[in-house]
């Protein structure tokens, strides 16, 4: 792994960790989930600058901290802490590697998007196959899936845009 | 001004120094010990093998000088999710958990289900969290973040011969955990220039998530910013240096394993085996 793969990984982890310590990524929400989150971002960043491997690494360091620090029953298994992590950089890279040609803007608002969903279908299926929520009682955390969608997605092209400086015209801070 | 005290109120890692047997296992032999005690407590779904784990998760509080008050301090919090979760269990588990066909109904509705297969998995799963609550605090409390990050290290050692990047893992756990109180820091200084620009920062509650998204933006985008610029200090430091990293690397710390630890290692690997090999019948 070259210097630079390992320090974006660092750094960005080093944010998801301070999401969940502030509890400025949780978003208090009404419903069974009690919280939205936007600790996954980072990993939605990380694989989209740096690759499928820094944000498979990012992801699972932020598994690995709120399977220890899970107040949930849901997060209190490795399994579902860590695993569905795992997942989200990958598929924001492949996500956002596969539309890069068409509009670099769409590339990275999907690449939140998918990532984000990646994390809240895959939680949920392990959720459900564990048995520690019902089927049933997943319906009330899909608007929440869908909210936590469009923030990653609009934190994602704010700060990659942002940081790559791709000419917007307008200027890509206001838009968002 | 106190609401913006993020670093001072950051305390990464729970270590108390108690010096207990637990405290001072070698971090390898703790780790795997309680990776083995993870998988026991996540594969046993009976009443039986819950009840022996909750049994040994609470004895081996004693070996960590740990008071109860702090392992369980997270259980408070969790309990009205922990009792919802068991109502909805209850009420719609169908079968195909636990005793499968052996599921007696208590009565069905619609969509509800009610029967002892549901009941069990409520119970289970209450069970399986205190078990997993207690033994997580046994770890952060006993455990410093560097002795955790090296015994992590030293596990993955072995795959390196197939490339797997173990060195590359704890150099970024390491920086990741040097860079936190730098960020919140940052997060501090950030939140005070934007409330002097008038921006509502928002209080608490839960209706108010719009809001609250809206008043998270301002923040988190420059926050990303100037980590990804620290970021690029620290490479071209690393690179300067000739950094490489892997490889003959010695450390400052030194692992060595004593007998203590490998008959505790051995000690929770026969207890696992023998609860995931034997069937418990209730």
């Amino acid at each position: 792994m070259p210097v630079r793969k390992i320090v974006i990984t660092g750094v960005l982890a080093a944010i998801a960790i301070l999401l969940g310590y502030t509890r400025l990524g949780f978003i208090p929400v009404p419903n069974l989930a009690g919280n939205a989150t936007i600790m996954h971002v980072p990993a939605i960043i990380g694989g989209v600058l740096e690759g499928s491997l820094v944000g498979a690494l990012i992801g699972g360091i932020f598994g690995l901290f709120s399977f220890l620090q899970a107040t949930t029953p849901v997060f209190k298994n490795p399994i579902v802490a860590i695993v569905p992590r795992l997942l989200i950089g990958i598929f924001a890279y492949f996500t956002y590697v596969g539309l890069k040609r068409v509009n670099e803007y769409a590339a990275l608002a999907a690449a939140g998007v998918v990532g984000s969903l990646a994390n809240t279908i895959f939680v949920l299926a392990l959720a459900g196959i564990f048995a520690l929520i019902p089927w049933e009682a997943m319906i009330p955390i899909i608007p929440q899936a869908i909210a936590e969608a469009i923030i990653a997605a609009i934190i994602t092209v704010a700060v990659v845009a942002a940081w790559k400086g791709i000419e917007s015209g307008a200027g890509g801070a206001k838009k968002v | 001004m106190e609401e913006f005290e993020i670093s001072r109120n950051i305390t990464i890692g729970q270590y108390l120094a108690l010096g207990s047997f637990i405290h001072k296992m070698d971090p390898r032999a703790k780790l795997l010990s309680f990776a083995l005690l993870v998988a026991a407590i996540t594969f046993s779904a009976s009443y039986a093998a819950n009840a022996i784990l909750l049994l040994v998760v609470f004895a081996l509080v004693p070996f960590s000088k740990i008071p109860l008050r702090y392992a369980l301090s997270g259980l408070k919090p969790a309990l009205p999710i922990v009792l919802l979760l068991a109502a909805l269990q209850i009420l719609f588990y169908t079968s195909g958990f636990a005793g499968g066909a052996n599921c007696v109904a208590f009565f069905r509705w619609g969509p509800i289900d009610s029967n002892t297969c549901g009941v069990q998995l409520a119970i289970v799963s209450a069970a399986r969290f205190v078990e997993l609550l207690v033994l997580t605090s046994l770890l952060t409390f006993s455990t410093t973040v560097t002795e955790l990050t090296l015994g992590t290290e030293q596990l993955l050692v072995p795959l390196q011969r197939f490339n797997f990047p173990a060195h590359e893992l704890a150099l970024t756990m390491t920086i990741a955990l040097r860079f936190i109180p730098t960020f919140a820091e940052e997060l501090e200084r950030i939140m005070k220039a934007q409330v002097s620009r008038g921006a509502d920062l928002g209080g608490q509650g839960r209706l108010r998530f719009v809001q609250q998204t809206r008043a998270l933006l301002p923040l988190i985008v420059p926050l990303f910013l100037s980590a990804l610029r620290r970021a690029e200090d620290l490479i071209l430091a690393m690179e300067a240096r000739c950094y490489v990293g892997g490889k003959g690397r010695t450390h400052f710390l030194e692992l060595t394993l004593k007998r203590r630890d490998v008959m505790a290692l051995f000690a929770v690997l026969a207890f696992t085996v023998a609860l995931l090999v034997f069937p418990l019948a209730f």
